[in-house]
């Protein structure tokens, strides 16, 4: 089977009702044509392996959403990324705390050497754009695509896993290899009992919406020119009220996302999706940004928080486990990565693959190089650095979300502000605000000590 | 601090649910596993964690939620937030369900 150009768009072969044998005519089968999987592809069928991969969407990226930035460092290992469908380029990152009573204060970067290519291997995307894009990419280097077919569970021989089942007709079909690339909804890893569901505290709700607005207009608001865009983040209770979590606004061509993300524990406490989506979208800081926008897509998914310590066993007799899947997803506050992890796990995946099958092997030990390399990469390294996060920030919640951002419009108010006091007098009393809020000389010190790892 | 009154979205679930696209996979793909535990559980956060308002416990029922399929989004987040782990959730058949034109 191959993929046939018509009319310059993509003709993918689709499974006939009666479904042809396929057994054994692959040496891996793909669940999921996500960035993890697409990846494994690849990197699989550049190895010179016929690999196929199954997508239960119409196309690659129709049931997909995140968040909008795509790093694209090992991306580009693989293919050429100057002709993928990229919106812009992050040409600046800026942080804001948010109070609740509408006050805003940022810190924002724009280093010149973003502007040069490779742009910090950092792009908004649109995944409905770009995971087609990609998938098509390991169609040309051999892969096989079949969407509209839903993996339901695995096929095993004794302990070894062997195929999957689909919701075709006679939908079995067998490979040495199977690649759980399922995403952050791991229906069959879960099923089949190679992961535990995740508890709620682990997992994060994001609703977001997408503003049609022109190009002049963007380019206005945010100071961009060219292909530059840019990437707000938001923290504080006027990002996501209540919440442990944090708000986010990027800028496409013609289009700007804005979204937020927090615990469902909270969502579960009482502060729904929507509500979060429509007090983030009014604050003042926020609400400029998006006026006269036209409303063109409202959607939302879950994010597995859960670091280092939710991480599954990545390797079983016959199948592996990469992206999402395995909750690779870096959420630091500072960072929100999970699209350059999906596309590294889906790298050594593949190429751990290649060798075992070289070999003539499939299991679990002849696996064993893929979680070996994971290991060694920057994926399990970022996790294990950062693992203590989310549970220090869920334990000082008031201090960062409420009391900090506070104190920090208290005192730049009072040190700029004008009247007819020397300057001596402000500048002492907004440090005491500060230093009130984070509990004195002592309590400062504590939390400086507490949230050094964020440097180190 | 401000007294600025921030601007409320002048915007309703449905006009939201209206920018996405659907396929209808014609049957629902959510249900709950043993309806007894919906009865006996009081929080009902399947109806607060769900973005498309997919969830609802109507007043004078028996306390099993009604399920409005065809708006999920296919988020997962009911899943995750049900405290009995008794959402049954699978994908819609045959490519239906939710299509995001930008995602
Ligand atoms: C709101 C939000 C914001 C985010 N923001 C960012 C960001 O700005 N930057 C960043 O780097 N990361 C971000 N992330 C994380 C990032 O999106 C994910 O880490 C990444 O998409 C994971 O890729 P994946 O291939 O593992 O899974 P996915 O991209 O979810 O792909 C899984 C694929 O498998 C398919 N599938 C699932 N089950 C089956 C089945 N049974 N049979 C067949 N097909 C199946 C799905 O349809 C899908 O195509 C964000 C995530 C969210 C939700
Ligand atoms: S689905 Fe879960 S949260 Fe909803 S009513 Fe039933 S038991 Fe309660
Ligand atoms: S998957 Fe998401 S949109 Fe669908 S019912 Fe569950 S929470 Fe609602």
């Amino acid at each position: 089977m191959s993929a046939q150009e018509t009319n310059g768009s993509l003709q993918l072969p689709k499974m006939q009702s009666e479904t042809p044998d396929y057994n054994d005519a692959y040496d891996a089968i793909i669940v999921g044509a996500g960035l993890a999987g697409t990846a494994a592809a690849l990197t699989m069928a550049r190895e010179g392996l016929d690999v196929l991969m199954l997508e239960r969407g119409p196309a690659p990226g129709t049931k997909n959403v995140f968040g909008g930035v795509l790093y694209t460092p090992t991306i580009r290992e693989l293919v050429d990324v100057d002709s993928a469908p990229t919106e812009r380029y992050i040409a600046e990152k800026r942080f804001s705390m948010l109070t609740s009573d509408g006050d805003e204060t940022a810190v924002s970067m724009r280093p010149g050497a973003w502007r040069d290519e490779p742009h910090n291997d950092s792009y908004t995307v649109l995944r409905r754009r770009f995971d087609e894009w990609f998938a098509k990419q390991a169609v040309e280097t051999g892969a096989t695509l079949i969407t509209e077919t839903t993996v339901t569970g695995l096929v095993r021989d004794g302990r070894k896993i062997v195929g999957v089942k689909t919701d075709r007709p006679d939908g079995e079909i067998r490979a040495p290899v199977v690649v759980l690339a399922e995403g952050a909804n791991s229906l069959v890893s879960e099923g089949e009992g190679l992961k535990d569901r995740q508890e709620r505290e682990a997992v994060a709700v994001s609703v977001k919406e997408v503003f049609k607005l022109d190009r002049e207009t963007i380019d206005d608001r945010f100071r961009l020119d060219g292909d530059a865009g840019a990437a707000y983040n938001y923290f504080g209770e006027g990002a996501v009220g209540d919440a442990v979590g944090g708000g986010f606004v990027y800028t496409n061509k013609r289009s700007v996302s804005v979204g937020v993300a927090y615990r469902i524990e909270d969502a579960a406490n009482g502060q729904t999706p929507e509500a979060t989506l429509d007090a983030f979208e009014s604050h003042p800081a926020v609400a400029p940004l998006i006026r006269g926008g036209r409303r063109i897509e409202y959607s939302a998914h879950v994010i597995p928080e859960g670091g280092a310590k939710a991480m599954p066993d990545l390797v079983h007799d016959g199948a592996v486990v990469v992206g999402d899947a395995a909750g690779l997803v870096l959420n630091s506050g500072v960072h929100l990565e999970g699209t350059n992890m999906a596309v590294e796990s889906g790298y050594h995946a593949g190429k751990a693959i290649a060798s075992a099958l070289a070999d003539g092997r499939s299991d679990e030990a002849a696996l064993a190089a893929y979680p070996r390399d994971l290991k060694d990469s920057f994926v399990v390294e970022n996790l294990r650095h950062y693992d203590w996060f989310q549970q220090t920030i869920a334990d000082d919640r008031k201090f960062l979300f409420e009391d900090l951002p506070r104190a920090l419009a208290d005192a730049e108010t009072e040190y700029f502000k004008m009247d007819r006091t020397a300057k001596d007098e402000h500048t002492d009393a907004a440090r005491d605000r500060l230093l009130d809020a984070a509990g004195g000389w002592y309590g400062a010190a504590k939390r400086a000590w507490r949230y050094r790892r964020m440097l180190s | 601090m401000s007294t600025a009154q921030p601007h409320v979205p002048d915007v309703s679930i449905e006009d939201r649910l209206y920018t996405v696209k659907y396929r209808d996979a014609g049957e629902s793909h959510l249900g709950v596993k043993d309806p007894d535990i919906c009865v006996e559980c009081t929080s009902n956060e399947c109806t607060q964690v769900c973005p498309a308002a997919v969830w609802t416990v109507e007043e004078d029922s028996d306390g099993v939620p009604s399920i409005a399929y065809e708006n999920c989004l296919e988020c997962g987040t009911c899943r995750f937030g049900c405290p009995h782990d008794n959402v049954r959730w699978e994908y819609p058949k045959t490519g239906g369900g939710v299509v995001f034109k930008q995602g």
